[in-house]
């Protein structure tokens, strides 16, 4: 614990000056007035040791990594060359990393977008059903929730195979134009619309799920007292429902920022391992630089950046929808 | 007292049960087995030579097991990097002949004595530059390949063509014929040429005489945005606009190129020799189409000549991290044996010893490729050259080129920054 704490497992750390403070208060408490004050930090040691071990240190050794001349060279020999924030400098100077930066980010805002609306609509839509429609669409639900990432993503391959594909097929046949050997992916629009609608489709079971569940936690007398007064079914879900709703939201919103910011699997599997730069977002490019092109350094700090960029971007929304939603 | 007991005991427990999961899976058996990672090339096309391989090295060292595990081109690098920094990569892996120069320069192999292994005053001298580095030895060659046009004879038959084409324009008014006679089947394919296809695509640029890059006063310069390059671009553009309905995303091992001509709509592709039989295996292809398969080596826009061919190939090193590297050794002769190399040839490569050319020669379903191999090119010399292929640089100018979205001349221009850049600073 000593040896690795002041090696930035920041959790602990701060375990440890609430022990040191605690201490220090000490001596002029009573024997069982001691046993109080420690008992909770001895409950939440273990998982602050853990979560130094298994969070901390390898935070610390990626931000460490990210000062450092990282190549294959360094790799086989375990050791890095210091070279202060000259990563930083060369992704902040490379036209490359500000468009995947630009895509990310409006990536993020449709899908993140998409899911929390479509989610949320499907909540709503599930009071409204009967009772074995309801069943029917949850169990539907859960399947979608519960197939696993790589599986769902060869699902959608095929769907929209260039040669065999159902959708092509579809369409042909609908007759909404030529889509005989149609290259969904020859487009980066479509080819993300592709990749959107996958995503979108696999995030949603979540947020109903959860929505329904805070929904079905709205008072009934609230909504009833809102309708007697005279308001509509949209100013009732805008000022009654969503407020109550509003911890909710934010939380969903938060996950699903991070989860959308950082999706990586859909992408790489979709394009077989090997995604042109077009479709290059910021968990590719990071591992592109890291691993396919061994400047692990690099990848390092466009790491680092990105887990900074997505923590400011949930900070201050958090923060913003904390203030607006505050009810109580 | 009692609290801080408990707190010291509970810290205690945790350390221990960290360490414990902390040192646990580092340590590795020593000898007992020797794993070796070879691409799937061999799983699906050799398998025979790998057995034959193994049963003699294990007579050789009965109580060692040889765990071979198969990996893909897509990411075997990413799983060896990993591999190398963890200290728990193969004993023996195999690289490709363009991967070498990057991780012997950065001095991930361990040396090793060229006359300890079979046939080592014969070896292919294409595949053994490419396993040497500063005059030092860090791979034996493996096996060679080369490309040749593989066809439809009852389809060339079909459409007129008397005899195979001796000319590059030859070959594009076949091509043109047999779209006239097949192709209003929507997904008939003259000439299958799928996007991403940078082999064939770069051989028409060191046909006409262009190349990838040049190296001058120690420097490196991609030049596809050369006069002779963007005219042998331009070709292939043309070519795959009016003969191919293959995608233009995608790569010829995703879907199988061998596999989509089993299927029946494709005239003719560029392919390995491998890729005959395996169009014709019976699990995944399409046995039937035997008597009316042939090939012939792609031919220049010289007539008379052969265009190019990639000269790729395999070598298989000792990575410095392993503990056996006697073993590692023992099994790379027992896999590059006359024998065992038979085994690769008769699969349809190019054996990795000059004394099995004639082998090849003399079997119709392989002379088209070795005569082929006779004319070929090879990716720049650069410790550095691998990035340019895992950025994907020139994939990404063939789907730009392919698809539309970019002029043939805008986009070898910004390939050949990339590539400026990629060799000669890394990145």
């Amino acid at each position: 614990m000593s040896r690795l704490a002041p090696e930035g497992a920041a959790l602990s750390s701060v375990a440890e000056s609430e022990f040191a403070l605690a201490s220090r208060r000490r001596r002029r408490l009573t024997r069982q007035r001691l046993g109080h004050a420690a008992a909770p930090y001895a409950l939440l040691a273990p998982a602050a040791v853990a979560i130094g071990l298994i969070l901390g240190y390898p935070m610390y050794l990626l931000v460490r990594m990210s000062f450092e001349k990282y190549g294959l060279f360094e790799l086989i020999r375990h050791q890095g060359r210091w070279v202060g924030t000259a990563n930083y400098a060369q992704i902040f100077h490379d036209s490359e990393f500000w468009r995947v930066l630009l895509r990310t980010v409006l990536f993020t805002v449709v899908n993140v977008t998409l899911t929390m609306v479509l989610g949320t609509g499907i909540a709503l839509l599930l009071l409204q059903v009967s009772r074995w429609l309801r069943v029917a669409l949850t169990t539907g639900l859960v399947l979608v929730w519960s197939v696993p990432v790589i599986v769902a993503v060869d699902i959608w391959r095929w769907m929209v195979d260039y040669e065999f594909g159902v959708a092509n097929w579809s369409l042909q046949h609908l007759h909404v134009g030529n889509f005989v050997r149609h290259d969904w992916f020859a487009n980066p629009w479509t080819g993300f619309g592709v990749i959107t609608a996958l995503i979108v489709w696999g995030a949603i079971p979540f947020i109903t799920i959860t929505v329904y569940a805070a929904l079905a936690q709205v008072p009934q007398e609230l909504l009833e007292a809102a309708a007697i007064d005279g308001a509509r079914p949209w100013r009732i879900f805008r000022e009654v429902t969503m407020p109550l709703l509003m911890p909710i939201f934010v939380i969903l919103t938060s996950l699903s920022i991070i989860w959308d910011f950082q999706v990586f699997q859909q992408i790489w599997v979709m394009l077989d391992g090997r995604p042109t730069s077009d479709y290059y977002t910021m968990a590719i490019y990071a591992f592109h630089q890291s691993f396919q092109i061994s400047e692990y350094g690099l990848g390092a700090a466009i790491a680092v950046v990105m887990v900074l960029f997505m923590f400011g971007a949930t900070l201050v929304y958090l923060r913003q929808m904390l203030r607006a939603g505050e009810i109580r | 007292m009692k609290v801080r007991f408990l707190v010291a005991a509970v810290l205690a427990a945790m350390l221990a049960v960290a360490a414990t999961t902390a040192s646990g899976g580092t340590s590795k058996a020593q000898a007992g087995k020797i794993v070796v990672w070879l691409q799937n090339d061999a799983q699906n096309g050799w398998p025979e030579a790998v057995a034959l391989a193994n049963r003699n090295f294990k007579a050789q060292h009965p109580d060692v097991d040889v765990d071979v595990q198969y990996q893909t081109w897509g990411n075997h690098l990413q799983k060896f990097d990993a591999g190398l920094a963890g200290g728990d990569a193969p004993d023996v892996i195999e690289l490709g002949n363009t991967e070498m120069t990057k991780y012997m320069a950065a001095g991930a192999f361990k040396t090793l004595t060229q006359s300890a292994f079979p046939n080592n005053k014969t070896w292919l001298q294409g595949l053994k530059n490419s396993a040497q580095y500063n005059g030092k030895l860090y791979g034996v060659p493996y096996y060679a390949g080369a490309r040749a046009v593989i066809y439809r004879k009852d389809q060339y038959k079909g459409a007129g063509i008397k005899s195979t084409p001796k000319s590059l324009a030859q070959f594009v008014a076949d091509g043109k014929k047999l779209m006239k006679k097949y192709g209003k089947d929507s997904g008939y394919s003259a000439v299958y040429f799928p996007g991403k296809y940078w082999y064939y695509a770069m051989s028409f640029v060191y046909d006409y005489g262009g190349k990838i890059a040049i190296r001058s006063g120690g420097k490196w310069k991609g030049t596809l945005n050369s006069p002779k390059a963007l005219a042998a671009l331009n070709q292939v553009a043309s070519i795959a606009k009016s003969m191919s309905r293959a995608s233009k995303t995608t790569d010829e091992a995703n879907p199988q190129q061998a596999l989509v001509f089993a299927k029946g709509k494709v005239g003719s592709f560029v392919g390995n020799g491998w890729e005959w039989p395996y169009a014709l295996d019976a699990k995944v292809g399409n046995p039937a189409l035997d008597p009316v398969v042939g090939a012939y080596p792609m031919p220049s826009h010289i007539p008379g000549k052969f265009m190019p061919t990639f000269l790729g190939g395999s070598d298989l090193a000792v990575p410095v991290t392993t503990k056996n590297q006697s073993l590692a050794v023992d099994w790379i002769k027992a896999f590059t044996s006359t024998a065992s190399e038979s085994e690769i040839a008769k699969a349809g490569n190019i054996a990795n010893t000059t004394k099995l050319l004639a082998f090849n020669a003399s079997n119709p379903k392989l002379a088209p490729f070795a005569r082929a191999a006779k004319f070929s090119w090879f990716v720049p010399t650069s410790p550095n050259w691998a990035n340019v292929e895992n950025a994907n640089v020139l994939q990404n100018m063939l789907v730009k080129i392919f698809t539309g979205r970019a002029s043939v001349k805008a986009a070898a221009t910004s390939a050949s920054s990339q590539i400026t850049r990629i060799l000669n600073t890394g990145a």
